[in-house]
């Protein structure tokens, strides 16, 4: 009896990501995929199939996050601007957490100059990186079904504001090594953002697997 | 009658590839086939964003299969055209029969 072991596997990573933009009632779009990529490296070859399935890949999701976006607009709009309100908000957190401990604790800092260094620095970074994937998870878990859609309008939403603010202030007025790091920070949380979206979708499309005839 | 009565181009040429497949309409073949006679390349995102459409308009309607290995055992979604369906594709075919008559297109555009 043939198996699914038995055929070439089509690129996982680009499984993973359509598999992250359908739901388990839309697994009929996967199993399409890799049954033409099935045909396709029988009659083509390997890295033709790879090349057409990555093309599909990328074209598919475009199509699924549009007509994710149409289906609902209101419902994602507000999940999009509650997440956004929710990071105003919440990334203004490990800084005050800094000053709190910085005040209450100014004998030790004096004395450990260089670990003060690390957290206002490396450590303002990480949590900003955590408070960033925090939400991304929170907006993914509001918006059931349609998570990485939701997380991604975030992202370009925060993305297109980091862009005027950067041409517009930034740019002309810090210092290039500045202007690059302020924007490598704001890119890196736009990431996490994504990252917490894409876990919360893992995640839920683990609780409920995806019917298997092997 | 409204204009949603009619189809739109991408719904009308995946209506038409439904009904030349009869009962072996699937992603894939509608794919297929849609490359095959218009020679330009659909994705099955773009398929599958207007079999939805049509779906939630009453023109075609779906059944799922078996899974099969092939297919990482997932299972195929086979579509059907509706009667609303087919009166919506003979409706559309009427109207773009109706504007292009007496039109010498081939002519005209040389």
């Amino acid at each position: 009896m043939t198996s699914a072991a038995d055929f070439v596997q089509p690129p996982r990573i680009a499984t993973w990501l359509v598999n992250l933009f359908t739901s388990s009632d839309e697994e009929s779009i996967s199993g399409d995929l890799q049954e033409e990529f099935s045909q396709l490296e029988k009659k083509s070859g390997l890295a033709f199939a790879r090349r057409w399935y990555w093309r599909q890949t990328l074209k598919t999701i475009a199509h699924l996050f549009g007509g994710a976006f149409r289906a609902a607009p209101w419902s994602t709009t507000a999940t999009v601007v509650g997440g956004f309100l929710l990071l105003q908000f919440a990334s203004r957190l490990p800084d005050k957490a800094l000053s709190v401990v910085t005040d209450r604790y100014l004998a030790y800092w004096s004395n450990h100059f260089s670990a003060y260094m690390f957290w206002a620095t490396d450590g303002m970074l990480i949590a900003h990186l955590i408070v960033s994937m925090f939400v991304g998870c929170v907006v993914a878990f509001a918006a059931k079904g349609r998570e990485m859609v939701a997380t991604i309008t975030l992202d370009l939403v925060l993305s297109a504001m980091m862009g005027v603010t950067y041409f517009g202030w930034v740019a002309e007025h810090w210092p290039i090594h500045m202007a690059l790091l302020w924007m490598l920070l704001q890119c890196s949380g736009s990431f996490a953002i994504v990252l917490g979206g894409a876990i919360v979708r893992t995640r839920r499309a683990t609780a409920k697997p995806r019917p298997s005839c092997v | 009658m409204s204009g949603r009565d009619f189809l739109g181009e991408f719904e009308h040429i995946i209506v038409l590839a439904i009904l030349r497949l009869e009962d072996r309409a699937y992603g894939v073949t509608v794919r297929q086939e849609i490359e095959f006679r218009t020679k330009r390349e659909v994705s099955i995102g773009a398929v599958y964003a207007t079999l939805d459409r049509l779906e939630s308009k009453g023109y075609v309607k779906s059944h799922r299969g078996d899974p099969t290995p092939e297919r990482g055992g997932r299972s195929k979604r086979f579509f059907r055209v509706t009667a609303k369906g087919a009166a919506a594709v003979n409706r559309t075919q009427r109207a773009l029969q109706s504007m292009t008559e007496g039109l010498d297109l081939i002519q005209s555009h040389s």
